[in-house]
């Protein structure tokens, strides 16, 4: 048996109940939608360190806000990163459960590192609720490392799949086949970079958000808004600019073969990302002016560049011959309907309860 | 085959039998919850009783930290256990019930936000709307039940999905509506404990006597209900009315049963206490109480466990991820046969190049793997090992030349709660050869 048919052997004898490139796209789709929220609870308890220490009244009150916020961008988060959990089992079986298998000390670390995360973002919300100087930083800067952390891991669990061909060398080093699943085998720093950054990028534009979602508010100062839309526009298109070096950075370290400066995908999504750069520095003089255009092409570049990291990851792939289009299908149109269907009724049922609070929100409490 | 993960003295399964069992209470919790919470939001705003929405935003903000944080990773948690300790069991799952986790994750979408909303926006918007996101949240929340219920159920009993292949044959099989309506009325139960006990803290006597009566009354119509309905989830177990514990020769079983049957008890005991001497309740007694609940949990999916013995998707594969069984319908067929042909090294890649053949030389490693995948999923390999140690049940077997071991493994297959041994007659003795190491 060759590594190829090895994995194909792995693949689930029952086949994909619908077309694999469904559940690529929604597995790219809810993985953008997965990681902005990462990005956002990583970037925003980092300000939210900083802003404690700056000193500035400003800085202080947002860094309130960001702290409380990062609660909830957890469990969105969460929320979010089961959808593409699910679809990476369902088309990359063979990878995901080999990698996890490996380094299944670090699965479950991932978790413990999860549930820390957000354990201290609640401790910290919690005792600073009712402190005029906000919480004990404390708690926020251990969310962070947490955060930090289990990012490291998770993507040493990915970056290991991608290298099947170490996978052999990996487990056998020791003359007999390792069973302990100790060892996280496979860490890209410049990738890891590229994951990280961005959460400077989104957080700037969550800011820029947030100066118009209160621009209505009587117990919110324009000169605080105002602050908050200048730190923003002024953290994002600085990200962003690391953003692009990091992207290069990764770009040099991949195998020449994947060939990949040449992937479309990949072309589009330094496009958008430089475009954004472009966007934002215009934004840097009259930043009012930019704040739904930049978020707009902020989440298109974040989707793109998903899409792309999905292209690399079957550029990869094609060494071992492996593509998802070739798993066997058996169309199940009734479990597929009962999806579809439903996700349509959620987003209108959702939409009730985002509806208030949106309101609640811009025109704050009215009795 | 998938590289194998040992976990030293307890076996790969434990975290998910931890993580899963710890799972039930806040995912009980948070889909019964609120059918109370809205219940007494409703007498609010009717009667006017402000002491109703403070209980109201206290407990709300526990579901929030207890259920969308625990819950929320032990959920997760459970897919990441049952990758690293079964991964060809959890893709069978995925690979038939994609689209009715995706269905679930709809609805815990639409819990998330319902709930975060709700908890925001307490107190500060009109009172019909914020009743009327609660009453979402309920809903979307006990939907996601029912549509994992379908896939936690056709683990147990696959049903007709053996013949036809088809996503409701399996999902809609003979224990799905008993497992519904017991979880349905499980999580009354578990809501009504946590509800005491976030009143337990109230400091005015008769605001907490009027929660905590009520309460109690919605757990004690939950027992009720539950102790009906697992009769009839009993009734339709596999295998039963075949005694619960394989006719008396797994005396464990046993134990777990009276785990369950005390801890059924002393739950009932404390909320009957908890509808007498409603001002009289304390902090302690409920996290007590909770902590018994959790034992009787464990028990509970012990016996689970047990029943489905030697399988991991019940009459489809077995705990080692062996398919037993060929399902035509969906193109599946059994591996013993061709194992038994090629040998299970067959099924193994990642292995030293110089393993793939036999030798005196690699003979007992060849063995120790071998017996890590096909017995390391129910069985440790330490002398103390607390799951189910091998090597105290080879050692009393009473034998220990490797030929008679290698013999041993052709009746496995005649214990009704292991599979049986797959591979050809070399790597038989290979194991044979490792297990006679293990006897003393
Ligand atoms: C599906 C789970 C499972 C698998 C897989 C499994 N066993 Fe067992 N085994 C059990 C259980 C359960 C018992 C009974 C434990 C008890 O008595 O408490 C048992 C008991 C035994 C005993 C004692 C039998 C007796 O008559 O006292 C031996 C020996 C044994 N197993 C060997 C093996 C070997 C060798 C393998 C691998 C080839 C294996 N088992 C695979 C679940 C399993």
């Amino acid at each position: 048996m060759d590594l190829a048919s090895y994995i194909n052997s792995l693949r689930d004898p029952a086949g994909v109940p619908f077309y694999p490139f469904v559940f690529q796209f929604l597995m790219v789709l809810t993985f953008a939608l997965h990681i902005i929220f990462v990005n956002f609870a990583l970037g925003g308890s980092a300000i939210a360190i900083w802003g404690k220490f700056n000193g500035n009244p400003h800085a202080l009150r947002l860094s309130k806000a960001l702290a409380r916020a990062t609660t909830t961008n957890i469990s969105i988060a969460i929320t979010f990163g089961v959808a593409p959990l699910l679809f990476v089992q369902v088309i990359y079986d063979p990878f995901w459960y080999t990698a996890n298998t490996m380094s299944a000390w670090w699965t479950l670390g991932f978790l413990a590192l999860v549930t820390m995360a957000f354990i201290f973002t609640y401790v910290g919300y919690l005792t600073g609720k009712s402190n005029e100087k906000g919480g004990n930083i404390f708690w926020i800067i251990m969310a962070l490392v947490s955060i930090l952390l289990a990012a490291l891991t998770m993507h040493g669990l990915s970056e290991e799949q991608l290298h099947p061909d170490k996978w052999k060398e990996w487990l056998t080093q020791t003359g007999t086949l390792k069973t302990s699943g100790d060892a996280l085998y496979a860490i890209l720093i410049p990738r890891l970079t590229h994951f990280i950054v961005p959460s400077f990028a989104i957080t700037g534009i969550y800011l820029m958000l947030y100066s118009w979602l209160f621009r209505e508010r009587k117990d919110f100062s324009t000169e605080y808004l105002d602050y908050v839309l200048n730190l923003g526009v002024k953290i994002a298109f600085y990200a962003t600019i690391f953003q692009v070096a990091a992207g290069f950075w990764w770009l040099l370290s991949l195998p020449s073969h994947l060939n990949f400066i040449v992937n479309h995908a990949f072309l589009f999504g330094a496009f958008l990302g430089m475009a954004l750069l472009v966007m934002l520095a215009m934004a840097q003089a009259d930043p009012k002016k930019y704040i739904f255009p930049s978020a707009i092409l902020g989440f298109v570049t974040v989707f793109f560049m998903s899409y792309a990291r999905e292209t690399l990851r079957m550029a990869y792939f094609k060494g071992v011959n492996y593509t998802i289009f070739d798993y066997r299908v058996a169309v199940d149109w009734g479990s597929a309907i009962l999806f579809f269907g439903t996700f349509i009724m959620g987003i209108i049922v959702v939409a009730f309860p985002a509806i208030v609070a949106f309101n609640l929100a811009r025109k704050g409490q009215q009795n | 085959m998938f590289p194998f993960w040992e976990v030293p003295a307890f076996t790969s399964g434990i975290f998910i039998a931890l993580i899963a069992s710890f799972h039930i209470l806040p995912s009980h919790l948070a889909t019964g919850a609120f059918w109370f919470v809205t219940y007494l939001e409703y007498r609010s705003i009717k009667e006017n009783k402000p002491h109703y929405m403070d209980f109201i935003k206290k407990f709300t903000l526990l579901i929030l930290i207890f259920c969308f944080v625990l819950g929320s990773i032990t959920g997760v948690g459970i897919w990441f256990s049952a990758t690293i300790a079964s991964p060809m069991g959890l893709s069978a799952l995925i690979h038939n019930y994609v689209w009715g986790w995706a269905t679930e994750w709809v609805f815990f979408i639409i819990e998330t936000v319902a709930i975060y909303v709700y908890y925001y926006t307490l107190g500060k918007i009109d009172s019909k709307t914020h009743l009327k996101i609660g009453i979402t949240y309920a809903f979307a929340s006990w939907m996601s039940m029912v549509v994992i219920t379908g896939i936690l159920a056709f683990q147990l009993t696959p049903g007709k999905w053996l013949e036809t292949g088809g996503f409701f044959d399996g999902f809609f099989n003979e224990t799905y509506w008993p497992q519904l309506f017991f979880r349905t009325a499980l999580m009354f139960v578990i809501a009504s404990i946590y509800a005491t006990l976030v009143a337990s803290f109230i400091k005015d006597k008769n605001a907490k006597g009027d929660i905590t009566f009520k309460a109690s009354l919605f757990g004690i119509a939950g027992f009720i209900l539950m102790v009906l309905f697992s009769v009839w989830y009993v009734y339709k177990l596999p295998g039963v009315p075949k005694s619960l514990d394989f006719g008396g020769v797994l005396a464990y079983m046993k134990i777990l049963n009276k785990m369950v049957i005390f801890s059924s008890v002393i739950v009932v005991g404390y909320l009957v206490y908890c509808t007498i001497f409603p001002r009289f309740t304390n902090p302690v007694i409920s996290i007590g109480t909770i902590v018994v609940l959790f034992l009787g949990i464990l028990g509970f999916e012990a016996i689970r466990e047990g029943i489905r013995r030697p399988y991991v998707i019940y009459n489809y594969m077995y705990s080692n991820n062996i398919i037993a069984k060929d399902v035509p319908a969906k193109g599946i067929k059994a591996m013993g046969e061709k194992i038994n042909k090629d040998g299970f090294l067959s099924t193994l890649y990642l292995i030293p190049d110089d393993f793939r053949k036999i030798t005196p030389k690699n003979r007992l490693e060849v063995g120790r793997i071998i017996t890590l995948y096909q017995c390391g999923n129910c069985h440790s390999m330490e002398k103390n090992g607390k799951i189910r140690p091998l090597p105290r049940y080879v050692s009393n077997l009473g034998m220990n030349a490797p030929e008679d071991l290698a013999v041993f493994l052709d009746v496995l297959e005649g214990y009704p709660y292991m599979p049986p041994f797959f591979g050809n007659e070399e790597e038989k003795l290979a194991v044979g050869s490792y297990l006679s190491t293990m006897v003393n």
